[in-house]
């Protein structure tokens, strides 16, 4: 078997003394396509901000590609959660896309590579024509497209999606994961999503998410979740997802 | 008769002093503005207060004494910003007061000292002497430096700078160098408007500039044409009417920002009129 992209083990953390993580495990392999799912407050958003190295981990350790999340930085794409951040603020959505292309050499500034990738990660999710336009003239799912467009703009080999549909319209919806079905030829994808109708037809892996994780392979879901009927150790809010997923997958 | 008072040095010096803290204020405000930091510029004012003190009493350089210690508040300040972000004004006014209440001390009890006080709270651009223009000089130059050669560091750090510090920008270290120049330019504008009048400077024409602005390099440039245009307007009413210019200047700013308060109301309002036929 090939090395895992990402590799978690013994992680834990917690925020000021509260545990939000214990003992997490779990490998990723290059090119599959994982949807995080669990309950509000279940840790999906802090697992995604230790995986990428935003969060340092208080115990166990998180490698990407052999090495801590900081040193692959460059090829970690990241669309976060929140996108209300800093109302008002003066910006266009051709500068937050530009975002993706940091650090650029201060000495000669924005190369022609940066704007053509920002251009044509802008182009992938339909938003060329509102490149001028201020971010915070834009509704909610035009937002949420220019920041998947940042995170296009890296050319990432993983890419990172926190309830990147939440804002998106359904029609919006199946696009986007047709988009992600298309990056997924080429990356690794990780993506929170209550979504989980949709997602069954694309996803390679689950993994649950409530204080504990618990990663299933589908194969392994299948067989163990359906036939057996095996419970994860975990919350029933967060457990009737995957076995939602399943049906669905093996009603097909 | 504008004219007429440009035939004095101090009137001259006075402009000259004006149009660079105009300079710095639109840089360095944009920075504050939309960075929400004007609690913090408000404590590192304030805290100079001390630096003044400090540099009286001892019998240091007015400028070294009380930039020193504006720099130190300021990093502390800093440090407790990053460390815990909601938590940090509590600590920030601390330093506030007991920035403060050392200088009042500490000018108490310099032997001699009989130099107004006012002059510190409410500036004296008119007496602004030649030396202090050159600091002004040497300091836009940096700021105006800094400000381009980190343009879009300082755009990704003030709109999310999570994803700043994931793609790997040194966030606290740009943090800390430009709340330094935060301290830098409140010391300058200080001679300007005084400590008390300074808060407005820095934020009135950045906040005006705001929202007719497309980016932050449009902000910075608009807010200084409106902070020079403040300025002179403040100066010449204040020597056209025997008026303390410190203060002319901050009501004519204020004047301004109430000024596109109601236009901006009316535009808006007339819009949706024309909805609504
Ligand atoms: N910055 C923080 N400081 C303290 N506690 C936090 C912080 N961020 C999250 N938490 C807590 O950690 C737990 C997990 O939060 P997290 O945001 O990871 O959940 P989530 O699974 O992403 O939830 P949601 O579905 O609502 O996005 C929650 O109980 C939350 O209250
Ligand atoms: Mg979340």
């Amino acid at each position: 078997m090939n090395h895992p992209i990402i590799d978690v083990s013994g992680l834990s953390f917690s925020y000021n003394g509260t545990p939000v993580l214990s003992d997490v495990s779990f490998r990723i392999h290059e090119k599959e396509f994982v949807a995080l799912i669990g309950p509000n407050g279940g840790g999906k958003t802090t697992l995604i901000k230790l995986l990428i190295g935003l969060l340092k981990p208080r115990q166990g350790h998180v490698q990407i590609m052999g090495k801590t999340p900081g040193q692959v930085a460059g090829q970690i794409g990241y669309v976060p959660q929140d996108l209300n951040i800093n109302k008002s603020f003066p910006i266009s959505v051709m500068d937050v896309v530009l975002m993706g292309r940091l650090p650029f050499s201060r000495w000669t500034g924005l190369s022609k590579k940066d704007t053509a990738a920002a251009i044509s990660a802008l182009e992938s999710m339909n938003m060329l024509d509102l490149r001028d336009r201020k971010i915070d003239d834009l509704s909610g799912g035009q937002r949420e497209r220019a920041f998947i467009a940042r995170a296009l703009a890296t050319d990432p080999k993983i890419l990172f999606l926190d309830e990147p549909t939440a804002n998106i319209d359904s029609r919006g919806r199946s696009e986007l994961f047709g988009i992600l079905k298309e990056l997924n030829k080429t990356k690794t994808i990780i993506v929170v999503s209550h979504d989980t109708m949709v997602l069954s037809s694309y996803v390679t892996a689950v993994a649950c998410v409530n204080r504990s994780v618990h990663y299933h392979d589908n194969a392994e879901i299948t067989e163990e979740m359906l036939e057996m009927g095996y419970h994860c150790p975990v919350d029933i809010i967060a457990h009737g997802l995957p076995h939602r997923i399943l049906k669905t997958h093996g009603n097909e | 008769m504008m004219i007429e008072a440009l035939q004095f040095e101090f009137m001259r010096n006075a402009i000259i002093a004006g149009c660079f803290a105009s300079l710095i204020c639109g840089v360095i405000g944009t920075f504050v503005v939309v960075n929400r930091l004007v609690f913090l510029a408000g404590g590192i004012a304030h805290a100079a207060y001390g630096g003044i003190g400090i540099a009286f009493f001892f019998g240091i350089p007015y400028m070294l004494g009380t930039l020193g210690f504006s720099l130190l508040a300021a990093m502390v300040m800093t440090a407790v910003v990053l460390k815990s972000k909601h938590r940090a004004d509590t600590f920030i006014g601390i330093i506030w007061a007991v920035g403060m209440a050392m200088g009042i001390i500490l000018l108490d009890k310099t032997p001699g000292y009989n130099v107004n006080l006012m002059s510190y709270l409410f500036g004296s651009i008119l007496a602004v002497p030649n030396s202090d223009i050159w600091w002004m000089l040497g300091l836009s130059v940096i700021t105006l430096f800094s400000a381009s050669f980190l343009y879009r560091d300082l755009l990704a750090i003030s709109y999310d700078d999570e994803f700043a510090k994931l793609r790997g920008v040194p966030v606290n270290l740009i943090y800390f160098l430009f709340i330094g120049l935060i301290a830098v330019s409140i010391v300058i504008i200080i001679r300007v408007v005084g400590l008390i009048l300074v808060i407005a400077l820095l934020t009135i024409p950045p906040y005006i500039a705001e929202k007719y602005s497309r980016s932050l390099a449009m902000m910075m440039a608009l807010s200084t044409m409106l902070a020079v245009f403040f300025n002179i307007t403040g100066l010449w009413l204040a020597y056209a009417y025997n008026l303390t210019s410190g203060a002319t200047i901050i009501l004519v700013a204020a004047a301004g920002f109430f000024l596109s308060m109601g236009l901006d109301f009316l535009l808006r309002k007339s819009r949706t009129d024309y909805q609504n036929l």
